[in-house]
């Protein structure tokens, strides 16, 4: 399908979203493993996989084996968003006559392996591949796997296979999510190290704890370890997984069992039982509310860019904001795409370009082949014309497609036809033209507005806010309605940037929390926060909640 | 008079390379039993078509369900003991359970040697008694039981050609000629080979030579016996023994499987359904086997009541109960 990052992140939003209506409505199934697979999948459907929803069984498909198929849900919502039949047939998931059964069945199309008897997927990926080598095809055969199933002794027998008969066109990715029915893998089978206590996140972060990805290594197999959230890297180890010959690839992708929703990430509780109805919508808007930071190098060391991207990848950013000037459409001059090339060899996290130039029609290939995964340009210095060729060509490329409006400037008439396109629209909340300025308080109000237009107008992407945001004002700059922050001198500027960064996600998540305790207190009162506060078990998010909800007089 | 004794396995692997020769989509796999159930032919004849995936019999059998999915039609092989005893779940939900349309269960064929008690030496772990009740019980599978080695080759034959999951039965050791090389084999319809009026002897495998010998006996006592070779053991010929029944009365059945969920009570569910009749089921006792010499294989049969005698005098207390 080749889409690019961002719409990536938007179908596995959706698919996300249904994963919960289906299984709300079925009253039973599994979203945990749905969620800690969604962008893996994400990146399978929607980038790599050659099918045709249409004609299902296309002899020269590519083939998606689910071998843990108690993830039926994650992976029917993904079919369905990838238009192998209608969204709302999620609504008869488990149903008697239904074609989405309680386990991937060949009664719904696109689905390649009747999954549920655990461990068994890779050897049947194995009997495709070796198929497909008979027949000298070309197409592939992309694997998923559970850490829990992983207990079974035929997974092994099958990484033996594997490397005795040089299985190189068949992908598996291993969905590490670290969970398993009882509880943790890691108490249950351990697969790295046997976990003492009840603190999953030391495991998750000590990278010499994990021991799975030589298991596979001394099976003869090409090890990619990654975090199975982050889409470029997903990305990035299925290209050099397809590269790879001679050798079967598995990447070892480290998960959140129920990525996406507090309650539910990391907790053995949610392996396989369904929301309750009452709190489907909250956690619907929570899907609505993942957010991204990106920080913009110019506020660092513009002679040492290279080592502000280092920090930025050290940082744990989401992508990185490159802050493109002209000298022209602002007075500044920071660097054009020929920069932008020198530094992307050196990380594949996102490069979110921000083209502050006049006519940027004339440049915008520059910026594609330079290796920007969005590009986003000015309303200012755009038309119909030459924005509608804009969008075309970076839509074409696989890249983002972001507007900005500077603080004077208001959404455009001719905009709006191309606002169901967009993946990002830059809402600037200082002038443009250099770093450090400070926030201009009306953005809020104008955010706030534009909500409203946006949604009108089928708007699904991200709002960036940009400009003077810091701590003081990214969770206003949250509530307001963005979901992508760029920060310069709060974040670049500071020392520790690991540090600032995971503090900005914690203000924001301070905000996203109010707007839910907020929703649960809208639909059901005082009750409907109770219940859903006392759905995080883990940690002590709890305690956390409890309070900001006497705080906001709702407990 | 002297038999001529002819292997199966042999059969099955020059059965295999007639077929690969004409059929390309025919792919072979062993785990480590390649050289005993002589497909290890086919490997040399075919080596990009054979796969031997070592000692791992549920990854055996789900590689073939692979490939089937894939449009291979796959021939996996191994021992009895190792396929659907230690497979159920495997075979269940890889190759019988997967079905899109009209196609149900996916085109996989296991074969195995050393079915049931004769294969002696081995000892009763190695004896499987259990596999027609575990296989037939699998919605979607054809299960079959050849007589001798014409049965192997026609029915090898006809499972390439036939859609869909299928099981068929060896034994280990050399079995007469039962069949005439123009017999025709249909899945799902017995085989008269003796017609009769007093007794049927409804028999599958190497106890359909026993049968015969049975009927033999019984006729210089002026009994005349029916002698049915039930290969099919799933889809059964229900309209056979229905027959069988009105006609002759009374039924034995004799097979080296246990008798609960065997050939036995697939004939008797049948004919209790259809024509109820007397019916004696030989078989093993709901009981292990245990090791025999190759000489002594008739006394370790003889020892759970499966012979010629044993039949004969079975095949009379049935007949006085009619």
């Amino acid at each position: 399908m080749g889409m690019n990052y961002y719409q990536i992140k938007k179908n596995a939003r959706r698919a996300r979203k249904l994963v919960i209506r289906g299984t709300t409505a079925a009253g039973s199934g599994h979203p945990g493993g749905s969620f800690s697979m969604a962008e893996i999948m994400g990146c399978l459907l929607y980038k790599y996989m050659r099918y045709d929803p249409k004609n299902p069984l296309w002899e020269d498909r590519d083939r998606l084996v689910l071998s843990k198929g108690h993830a039926s849900p994650g992976l029917f919502s993904n079919l369905a968003v990838a238009g192998f039949f209608d969204e709302a047939e999620i609504d008869t998931l488990r149903k008697l006559g239904s074609r989405l059964q309680g386990h991937p069945d060949y009664k719904c199309p696109g689905v390649e392996f009747c999954g549920g008897s655990l461990g068994i997927g890779l050897s049947f990926s194995i009997g495709n591949a070796l198929a497909a080598k008979i027949d000298s095809k070309n197409h592939r055969i992309f694997t998923i796997i559970g850490d829990g199933e992983s207990d079974e002794g035929q997974v092994w027998e099958a990484a033996m296979t594997g490397a005795k008969y040089k299985v190189d066109n068949m992908t598996v990715i291993l969905d590490r999510n670290f969970i398993q029915q009882d509880s943790y893998t890691e108490k249950i089978m351990p697969l790295d190290e046997e976990l003492t206590g009840d603190d999953l996140s030391e495991m998750w972060k000590d990278a010499s704890r994990w021991k799975l990805g030589d298991k596979w290594r001394s099976f003869g197999w090409n090890v990619i370890e990654i975090d199975g959230h982050r889409i470029e890297q997903i990305d990035a180890a299925l290209k050099k997984a397809t590269q790879t010959r001679n050798t079967p690839s598995i990447i070892v992708a480290r998960t959140v069992k129920g990525k996406g929703v507090e309650h539910m990430e990391d907790n053995p509780k949610w392996h396989g039982v369904a929301p309750k109805k009452e709190i489907a919508p909250i956690i619907d808007l929570e899907l609505d509310c993942q957010f991204m930071i990106a920080p913009s190098i110019i506020a660092g060391d513009m002679a040492n860019l290279e080592n502000e991207v280092k920090r930025c990848v050290e940082g744990r950013a989401d992508y990185i904001h490159l802050d493109v000037m002209d000298g022209q459409f602002v007075q500044n001059t920071t660097f054009d795409h020929n920069k932008i090339k020198e530094l992307r060899p050196l990380t594949v996290i996102p490069f979110d370009a921000h083209l502050m130039i006049n006519e940027p029609v004339k440049h915008v290939n520059d910026y594609i082949n330079a290796g920007c995964d969005i590009v986003t340009v000015h309303a200012e210095v755009c038309d119909e014309s030459s924005f509608g060729e804009i969008k075309d060509t970076l839509r074409q490329n696989q890249v983002g497609i972001g507007l900005a409006i500077n603080p004077d400037t208001n959404l455009p008439e001719w905009s709006f036809q191309f606002l169901s396109d967009l993946d990002q629209l830059i809402v600037m909340s200082v002038v443009p033209g250099k770093s450090g300025q400070k926030y201009i308080e009306s953005t809020h109000q104008k955010t706030q507005d534009l909500v409203k237009v946006l949604t009108e107008h089928k708007f699904d992407g991200f709002i960036e806010a940009d400009g003077g945001v810091d701590l003081t004002n990214v969770g206003q700059c949250f509530t307001d309605g963005a979901r992508a922050f760029v920060g310069g001198s709060a974040i670049i500027g500071q020392k520790d940037v690991r540090g600032v960064i995971s503090d900005f996600r914690k203000e924001i998540l301070k905000a996203r929390r109010k707007l839910l305790i907020k929703k649960a207190y809208d639909l059901g009162g005082r009750d409907l926060v109770n219940k859903w506060i006392e759905l995080h078990l883990i940690g002590d998010k709890k305690t956390q909640l409890i309070q900001m909800a006497k705080e906001l007089g709702y407990s | 008079m002297s038999e001529t004794l002819t292997d199966m396995r042999s059969e099955y692997g020059k059965t295999l390379i007639e077929i690969g020769k004409e059929n390309p989509n025919v792919v072979v796999l062993g785990a480590d039993t390649t050289d005993s159930l002589k497909t290890l032919s086919f490997g040399k004849e075919f080596p990009d078509r054979f796969f031997n995936v070592g000692i791992a019999e549920a990854n055996l059998v789900t590689v073939a369900a692979g490939l089937a999915y894939a449009g291979k039609t796959p021939f996996a092989s191994t021992y009895a003991i190792f396929l659907p005893g230690r497979c159920v779940d495997q075979i269940r939900n890889a190759i019988a359970y997967p079905s899109r349309d009209d196609k149900n269960g996916l085109n996989v064929k296991l074969v195995v040697s050393h079915g049931g008690i004769s294969v002696g030496a081995d000892g009763g772990s190695h004896q499987q008694i259990e596999d027609i009740a575990i296989m037939r019980a699998i919605p979607h599978l054809t299960v079959l039981i050849p007589a001798d080695t014409i049965a192997v080759s026609k029915l090898t034959w006809i499972m390439s050609q036939r859609y869909g999951p299928h099981y068929m039965r060896m034994a280990r050791s050399a079995t007469p000629l039962i069949h005439q090389e123009s017999q025709e084999f249909e899945i799902g319809k017995g085989i008269v080979l003796r017609d009769g009026t007093d007794c049927t002897i409804a028999a599958c495998g190497i106890t359909v030579k026993m049968a015969l010998d049975a009927a033999d006996l019984l006729k210089k006592e002026g009994i005349s016996c029916r002698v049915i070779d039930g290969f099919s053991i799933k889809p059964i010929d229900e309209n056979l023994l229905e027959k069988a029944a009105k006609e002759t009365g009374c039924i034995v059945t004799c097979e080296e499987h246990n008798v609960m969920g065997g050939f036995g009570s697939a004939v008797s569910e049948v004919v209790s359904e259809r024509h109820p009749v007397p019916i004696k089921r030989i078989g093993v006792q709901d009981k292990f086997g245990e090791s025999a010499r190759d000489n002594e294989i008739p006394q370790l049969l003889e020892k759970h009541g499966i012979s010629s005698i044993n039949i004969a005098k079975v095949a009379k207390e049935a007949r006085s109960r009619k």
